[in-house]
């Protein structure tokens, strides 16, 4: 690919998979301020590592690898960048007044939920929540797919406790 | 709540939310114009400045003592040399150290698994671990440059006593510290104490990032497929 290819290929990637790069910014950052910096980073690894990407794997793949990996290692995050960062736009929307209270009460606890998982169970949280195969999951994270289906298996019943200590 | 309704909550809230994010050409043009290098990139400067710095020291050393073990031996303060030779040893040991890391930096590749990268992101830090055990091991050297062989004729029981009192206490704290210094220890109080402060937080964040790495392990797998 010629470096002007590659230029179009990445601005073409973003726009349609942009949706997997907010979600796992927003998963991974729960401050605004951090939260732009994370997105400009993996966009920064993506282009980074365009040039060695392939069609072995799928796009989404590729793109999830990249993104949890430059979350879970954002505390290594280099500093001196900081002053190439150009600011996203971002606006949060009021979520529809109706029942209203009962979903922020439940998106609330999702997100405490999710906020206490470790680094890599969160990563496990967001592609079984983005609804993600088990092979597809088990590609992502490079173990195999019964060891995958055990991970969810226990996740979900943590996720179930919760949700059922909710209801009581 | 059941599954399916946790999973539309989730989406639906996101599809809500990424309607409003925005990413304009500019930005990802910007980001185009950052020139390619590795993921690691910015930690290869400062550890290669200090390999040339620690070769100019080893040869600058190896020089020297050569020099000395060659044409002055029999006149040469044994108790400096000895240990000079050790220190300079110890540093090259160290270099060592910095050739893994720079080879591992090298072998990092973002877009491979998340477990893969992990480990490899994560030992790198840790290896950090060795050039700490190699700088205390140093330790007990620093007790014997001034010593000579006038000591061992003039000096008084005393004299002997606080000098081997020292270099004892500095010898056995030095060994201690090497060999217990390693991730197995992280969890006990004089290893939280030592790697204690703020320029320690990335080490113990590696070790426990390895600790959640190895509880997924059981059947990690190499996975090269379609995706």
């Amino acid at each position: 690919m010629t470096k002007q290819e590659q230029q179009l290929f990445f601005q073409e990637i973003i726009e349609q998979h942009k949706a997997i790069l907010f979600k796992v910014a927003r998963t991974y950052c729960l401050n605004e301020e951090d939260r732009q910096d994370l997105l400009q980073e993996i966009m920064i690894q993506i282009w980074q590592s365009i040039y060695k990407y392939n069609d072995q794997h799928k796009i989404s793949t590729w793109l999830y690898r990249i993104s949890l990996n430059v979350a879970i290692s954002f505390y290594r995050k280099n500093a001196t960048r900081a002053g190439k960062y150009t600011v996203l736009k971002e606006q949060m929307p009021e979520l529809p007044t109706e029942d209203k209270t009962e979903n922020e009460r439940q998106l609330n606890l999702l997100e405490q939920f999710i906020s206490e998982l470790k680094e890599i169970d969160k990563a496990l949280m967001i592609l079984y929540l983005e609804d993600k195969s088990h092979a597809e999951i088990a590609g992502i994270l490079g173990m195999s797919v019964s060891n995958t289906g055990t991970k969810i298996g226990r996740i979900k019943d943590k996720l179930k406790t919760r949700f059922s200590q909710l209801k009581s | 709540m059941n599954e399916l309704e946790i999973k539309q909550l989730w989406q639906a809230t996101n599809e809500k939310l990424e309607e409003s994010f925005l990413i304009n050409r500019k930005n990802t043009e910007d980001i185009t114009r950052i020139s390619i290098h590795n993921f690691l990139g910015s930690m290869k400067p400062i550890k290669i400045f200090t390999l040339l710095v620690g070769i100019l020291w080893v040869g600058i050393g190896v020089i020297a003592l050569s020099g000395i073990y060659l044409n002055a031996f029999a006149e040469a303060n044994k108790f400096f040399l000895f240990s000079a030779t050790l220190q300079v040893l110890l540093t090259a040991i160290a270099l060592l150290i910095y050739v893994y890391q720079l080879t591992k930096i090298y072998q990092v590749n973002i877009s491979d698994p998340i477990l893969q990268t992990q480990k490899k992101l994560a030992q790198l830090k840790i290896s950090t671990l060795w050039a700490t055990r190699i700088l205390f091991l140093q330790l007990p050297v620093w007790t014997t440059f001034w010593w000579n062989e006038t000591m061992l004729t003039d000096w008084n029981f005393l004299q002997w006593a606080i000098t081997i009192m020292v270099t004892g206490s500095f010898t056995f704290v030095a060994l201690w510290l090497f060999s217990n210094i390693k991730y197995e220890n992280r969890n006990k109080n004089w290893f939280q104490l030592i790697f204690n402060g703020k320029e320690w937080t990335p080490l113990m964040k590696s070790m426990e990032l390895l600790e959640q790495v190895n509880e997924y392990k059981t059947g990690t797998i190499e996975v090269n497929r379609r995706g």
